[in-house]
């Protein structure tokens, strides 16, 4: 399993759902200076905002299915809170990064542990997600050159698709990534990752759309691994704050014992 | 005219000469009788040996799992397959694998956590005898594991010192629990140095959520002699649906190296062999050579040439038959000596392993038929190879020739 590819798309279905994103500014632009200005709105947003979230994960596999509820702080681009709220057994289990350092507080034991990078493509409680995918970051503008590959009505709705393909040195791991945005305030639809040989890796899907902090957005998201067509995790997100106030005392060792 | 009686006569004549050749025949014989068998117990212990940490001399899993370690990738019957096992006169025991962090202090390391049932471990392999420091597991205390050195090192840990595992149970929960370095193994392999824990078998399935199964059953012929691929078979017949595989599958290139060191082993007791030949080639030349003047003589009163290779050919078979005797009881009982209580050569090496091989720092021989046949076959092979071209030249030899032959 390529924990490296989950990562990716969470990264970005996080990016997406935490930032959303707003109408490019109608002028008169080449198509793919309209898709960079999109993917650098985004980018962006993405970018130096702190937020609150209360979500759940439903983690389904061959062998096991679970369901979670966390409590996620995040400051900047640094700084990221995540804290499980149930069950019973992971209760106040908190995945803490600050700066380049990923720590992890085990109630259990009673220890905070830090985590190597060997550690990191390791599975996020069971999910999909590696603990990477919770707490890293990337520009896609860095990685990707987009281009807008279709605009129009499908199925009775106004989208846009655009392409993205790695530029030359990007280290990434996918050959390409189709994002499928509603044309009316960009909400986020769907998420198709290409392998390096062009064939569909995992696909993202974005739905429920309702109003959280302030605007429409996609509160469901699922991924679908392609070679395991069975499995899935989804988010849920119940709660989302953005521009909240949190010092960075908030996202300290200390502060991760705290139930 | 009785041969035999004459070249008696003729090796009790001349008793230095013969006494000379004889014990040179003899010390060769003893040499290669004691060489043979200690390299048969090199041949014999270096599979052992192989074997004896880790491996077993053959291993039971899920088919596939060899492949991709999965932690669903268990036979759920384990318990009742090893007892099966046991019962057919194999040595068996379970072995669970599980992967996660290891953490001490602000150190963390990737880990693989080894449940062992130690009561059974401990009749397939020796690594229970491997701990540097502190003890093996005890199933009464579970919190107590056993870890790497080198894993040691990277945890900054010693004994007694806790250790915190963090890993994804069967389930799919966060397994994690606080243990305490019970023992540090010595050197055993690089993949167990860096980054193995030791834990009994009923704490792994507490932390891992397995209550049941195995990922690896590992089986130990109790005798060495007995055929591998017979074992193995049988086995795969009590283990059914699992795939069974003998260690040479397993680890075929540490196979091919035994395969090579066999061979140099009998490189070695070629060379050997060949120069014992040519004490022995030697002794029996210069004693025929140094008498043409005689079977001169002897030809000249009417002694046909075929009487002198005959009466060459028995005494050098009388002298074979003395040494080959001495050979056989100052060789056997020593080569039987070595075999129960070894060379020990601790003082050079130590005990110590190399890539997953325990190098056993005590020699044992190991004597078998063949150990002392073919040294006395091969003794006899000598005298009389060495002896065809002298008695040819002794019976051959024109008698004037011969008696002023210098």
């Amino acid at each position: 399993m390529n924990f490296h590819k989950y990562f990716q798309t969470v990264l970005l279905g996080v990016f997406l759902l935490l930032c959303g994103l707003t109408p490019v500014a109608a002028e008169e632009q080449t198509a793919t200076e309209r898709a960079r200005e999109i993917l650098r709105q985004v980018d962006d947003m993405w970018r130096g905002i702190s937020s609150h979230a209360i979500f759940t994960m439903q983690v389904k596999t061959t062998h096991y299915t679970r369901s979670m509820r966390m409590e996620a702080w995040s400051k900047g681009k640094e700084q990221t809170l995540v804290r499980i709220l149930s069950p019973l057994k992971e209760k106040g289990t908190a995945t803490l990064k600050s700066e380049n350092n990923i720590y992890s507080y085990l109630p259990r034991t009673d220890r905070t542990i830090r985590l190597t990078s060997g550690m990191m493509m390791g599975s996020w409680m069971g999910s999909h997600f590696t603990n990477d995918d919770l707490v890293k970051e990337s520009r896609m503008e860095d990685d990707y050159e987009p281009t807008i590959s279709f605009e129009g009505m499908r199925d009775g709705q106004d989208i846009i698709i655009f392409s993205l393909i790695p530029k030359p040195d990007a280290p990434v791991v996918w050959g390409k990534i189709e994002i499928t945005v509603l044309a009316e305030g960009f909400i986020p639809l769907q998420q198709i990752y290409y392998d390096e040989d062009m064939a569909i890796a995992r696909t993202m899907r974005f739905s429920d759309v309702k109003p959280m902090a302030g605007r429409l957005r996609p509160a469901v998201m699922r991924i679908v691994p392609s070679d395991k067509p069975d499995e899935y995790t989804e988010l849920d997100y119940k709660l989302l704050e953005l521009d909240v106030k949190l010092s960075d005392h908030f996202f300290s060792i200390a502060r991760l014992r705290r139930k | 005219m009785n041969i035999v009686a004459f070249a008696a006569r003729n090796v009790k004549r001349n008793w230095h000469r013969s006494l000379v050749t004889t014990l040179a025949m003899a010390l060769a014989g003893f040499i290669m009788i004691l060489f043979a068998s200690l390299s048969e117990g090199l041949m014999q212990t270096s599979e052992r040996n192989a074997v004896a940490m880790n491996l077993g001399d053959i291993q039971i899993h899920v088919e596939g799992y060899r492949d991709d370690p999965d932690l669903y990738m268990r036979m759920d019957d384990a318990d009742a397959l090893v007892s099966k096992i046991q019962q057919a006169g194999l040595y068996a025991t379970q072995r669970l694998y599980g992967f996660g962090l290891a953490a001490a202090g602000t150190s963390s390391a990737g880990v693989q956590l080894r449940g062992i049932n130690p009561e059974n471990e401990k009749t397939v392999t020796l690594i229970h005898q491997h701990v540097m420091a502190g003890q093996w597991l005890d199933p009464l205390e579970p919190a107590g594991v056993v870890i790497g050195r080198k894993l040691a090192r990277t945890l900054g840990v010693g004994l007694g010192d806790e250790i915190i595992f963090l890993g994804q149970a069967s389930d799919g929960s966060m397994a994690n629990d606080l243990y305490h370095v019970r023992g540090i193994m010595k050197s055993v392999a690089q993949d167990i140095d860096r980054g193995a824990i030791f834990m009994s078998e009923d704490a792994f399935r507490d932390l891992m959520m397995l209550p049941r199964g195995a990922h690896e059953i590992a089986v130990m012929r109790p005798d060495r002699r007995a055929d591998l691929e017979q074992a193995r078979s049988h086995v795969a017949t009590l283990a059914g649906e699992y795939e069974t595989v003998s260690w040479d599958t397993l680890m075929p290139v540490i196979a091919r190296i035994l395969e090579i060191m066999d061979a140099q082993i009998i490189i070695m007791i070629l060379i050997t062999y060949v120069a014992v030949a040519m004490v022995v080639l030697n002794a029996i030349l210069m004693s025929v050579f140094e008498r043409i003047h005689e079977f001169g003589v002897m030809k000249a009163i009417g002694v046909s040439p075929w009487q002198i290779v005959l009466l060459i050919f028995s005494e050098t078979l009388i002298q074979v038959l003395v040494a080959s005797v001495l050979a056989l009881i100052s060789g056997w009982p020593l080569a039987l000596y070595y075999q129960t209580h070894g060379i020990d050569l601790s003082a050079i090496a130590g005990s110590t392993t190399f890539g997953g091989i325990a190098i056993d720092p005590i020699w044992y021989a190991y004597v078998t038929p063949n150990s002392l046949i073919l040294p006395v076959a091969f003794l006899y092979l000598i005298a009389v190879l060495a002896v065809i071209y002298p008695a040819a030249k002794a019976a051959v030899i024109q008698p004037v020739q011969a008696i002023y032959y210098r």
